[in-house]
């Protein structure tokens, strides 16, 4: 059962090894030139929680742009809770500021009754465009997302998954 | 020769690649719809107070409470990739120094406009209803949980001497007796898949530009004498706008 | 266990002949396509994505159900393999060292070879 990749020469291996690094890089290329496109650290976010419902289910893709400074109430951002790791999609509700002081931004989700006041960091009554704001909201898909959660929800779909591609080796007949 | 593997993961990968050019199609289609949206807002009246607006506030601050009329038809913006429209009126000022600053902006009131097929959501406007008389049929009874007006179609607002749905306060914690205010409405499409929209009021191709939906006016200086706490209620509305935040 | 591993990998490899396999790809690429096609433009002519999403979805469906199963119509023209020379040294084709080169000439730039 292991005869066919006993028969690999090294050639080949490295052959395979090679393409498999190529798809990655390739991946990884396009990510990051997407970022720098839209100069945000992270172009593409999946809906965590429903606190933007009935707009964003859990499971939707957002497209993001941060080349915009000048975020108008209305608008939905996605930002960072200073010192946590916790991307957060919601409206802005009120700014003050913009031009040459710093963007003061209050925000809100749809389906949540108070504003974002109790989330930010202790002290922190508004959010700094610059500093904490990842990206404004420009476009929509959705569902696709979902696997990715799924995948991060449910550990035993990764082993699954890894255990079905141990399956094509042992049922292939080469 | 393909094995099953091979057939199912082809049909699989275009499966995708189509899936990707109708979703495409389906975004770039909103460009031929026409829209005409209309509106005209009003205001009733603002004051001024001096207290603890949110439940969070630990200072006293000045805090505003518009109420207005809004009489609106933005059915026009629901074609059949809107899955909705979220209206919301704004107040803004200018800043401290207007010449380098740009105005400030807060929103006063909002409402979640469902397309008519998308799925229920608790959290979707209920238009207010004028009549208090208890519905007779299921009927009336459903006509009357709608984000628009019975018998209208969503996007339809008419609303009179509307409370808000949020005290504003200004980042300095003074709001009184600042002049050249604007009150606006605006909106928001969620499209099924695309892009999302916001309000023009430039004509872009077949879509108009919004006329009226304006209305300038003035806070005025603090209220001297108590006012009163029904005035100062705002209007949450009958929609179930639970969640904790986040 | 040889015997299952074998129906196994019969099963899983549902093998199709060149003209089944050039069958199965213009299955693929038509009938998805034409239910991509079909589900746009009843979606716009109706004004409701949702008859898109079912007709497309729908459409994937009966692409997934005519060409991943192994159907007869899939194995019409059957590969004409040369008839087994007497006495192979295995049953098994491991590679080169099974096949029996008996009465085959192979010839190279005008020169017999093997």
């Amino acid at each position: 059962m292991f005869s066919s990749l006993g028969n690999l020469q090294p050639r080949q291996l490295a052959a395979q090894v090679l393409n498999f690094a190529l798809v990655l890089s390739t991946a990884f290329m396009l990510w990051k030139g997407l970022s720098v496109f839209t100069n945000s650290s992270s172009p593409i976010v999946v809906v965590l929680s429903g606190s933007m419902e009935p707009a964003f289910q859990r499971g939707d893709l957002l497209f993001l742009w941060n080349r915009g400074q000048e975020t108008q109430v209305g608008e939905i951002v996605v930002y960072n809770v200073r010192g946590k790791d916790i991307p957060i999609v919601h409206r802005v509700i009120r700014r003050f500021g913009g031009g040459s002081a710093p963007l003061q931004l209050l925000t809100k989700g749809d389906n949540n009754a108070a504003d974002d006041t109790e989330l930010y960091a202790r002290g922190q009554s508004y959010l700094d465009r610059s500093k904490d704001v990842i990206g404004s909201v420009v476009g929509y898909v959705p569902f696709v997302g979902y696997v990715t959660i799924l995948l991060s929800e449910y550990p035993w779909l990764k082993t699954a998954m890894l255990v079905f591609m141990a399956l094509t080796v042992v049922l292939q007949r080469e | 020769m393909h094995n099953t593997l091979t057939r199912v993961q082809n049909v699989f990968g275009f499966f995708t690649s189509v899936a990707f050019a109708v979703a495409a199609a389906i975004a770039i289609s909103v460009v031929l719809s026409s829209q005409t949206p209309s509106a005209s807002l009003q205001l009733r009246n603002v004051q001024v107070v001096k207290g603890r607006p949110h439940y969070y506030s630990t200072k006293r601050e000045e805090y505003a409470h518009i109420t207005f009329s809004l009489d609106a038809d933005l059915s026009t913006l629901f074609n059949w990739n809107t899955k909705q429209v979220f209206a919301y009126i704004t107040a803004s000022y200018p800043s401290d120094s207007p010449a380098s600053i740009p105005e400030s902006e807060a929103v006063v009131w909002d409402a979640v406009i469902p397309a008519k097929n998308a799925p229920e959501h608790h959290n979707t406007y209920i238009h207010p209803t004028k009549s208090t008389a208890r519905p007779k049929t299921k009927k009336e009874r459903l006509s009357l949980n709608k984000a628009y007006p019975p018998g209208k179609e969503p996007g339809i607002l008419k609303l009179d001497k509307q409370k808000p749905k949020y005290q504003i306060t200004d980042v300095s914690g003074k709001i009184a007796e600042r002049n050249n205010a604007t009150l606006t409405l605006h909106w928001n499409v969620q499209p099924w898949v695309g892009a999302l929209v916001w309000d023009n009021r430039r004509t872009v191709g077949r879509w108009q530009g919004l006329k009226g939906g304006e209305a300038a006016f003035e806070f005025p200086p603090l209220k001297a004498t108590e006012a009163k706490k029904e005035d100062l209620k705002t209007a949450t509305g009958k929609e179930k706008n639970r969640g904790s935040p986040a | 266990m040889d015997q299952i591993l074998e129906q196994a990998r019969s099963l899983w490899e549902g093998e199709v002949d060149f003209e089944g396999q050039r069958l199965a790809d213009y299955l693929t690429y038509g009938l998805l396509t034409i239910s991509g096609v079909i589900a746009f433009l009843v979606g716009f002519a109706t004004q409701n994505i949702y008859q898109t999403l079912y007709i497309g979805l729908g459409g994937t469906a009966v692409t997934f159900l005519a060409v991943v199963p192994q159907w007869p119509f899939f194995n019409q023209h059957p590969l004409p393999w040369l008839p087994p020379k007497n006495a192979p040294k295995s049953q098994r084709n491991t590679g080169l060292e099974g096949i029996n080169m008996e009465g085959i000439s192979i010839e190279v730039d005008g020169q017999k070879v093997g």
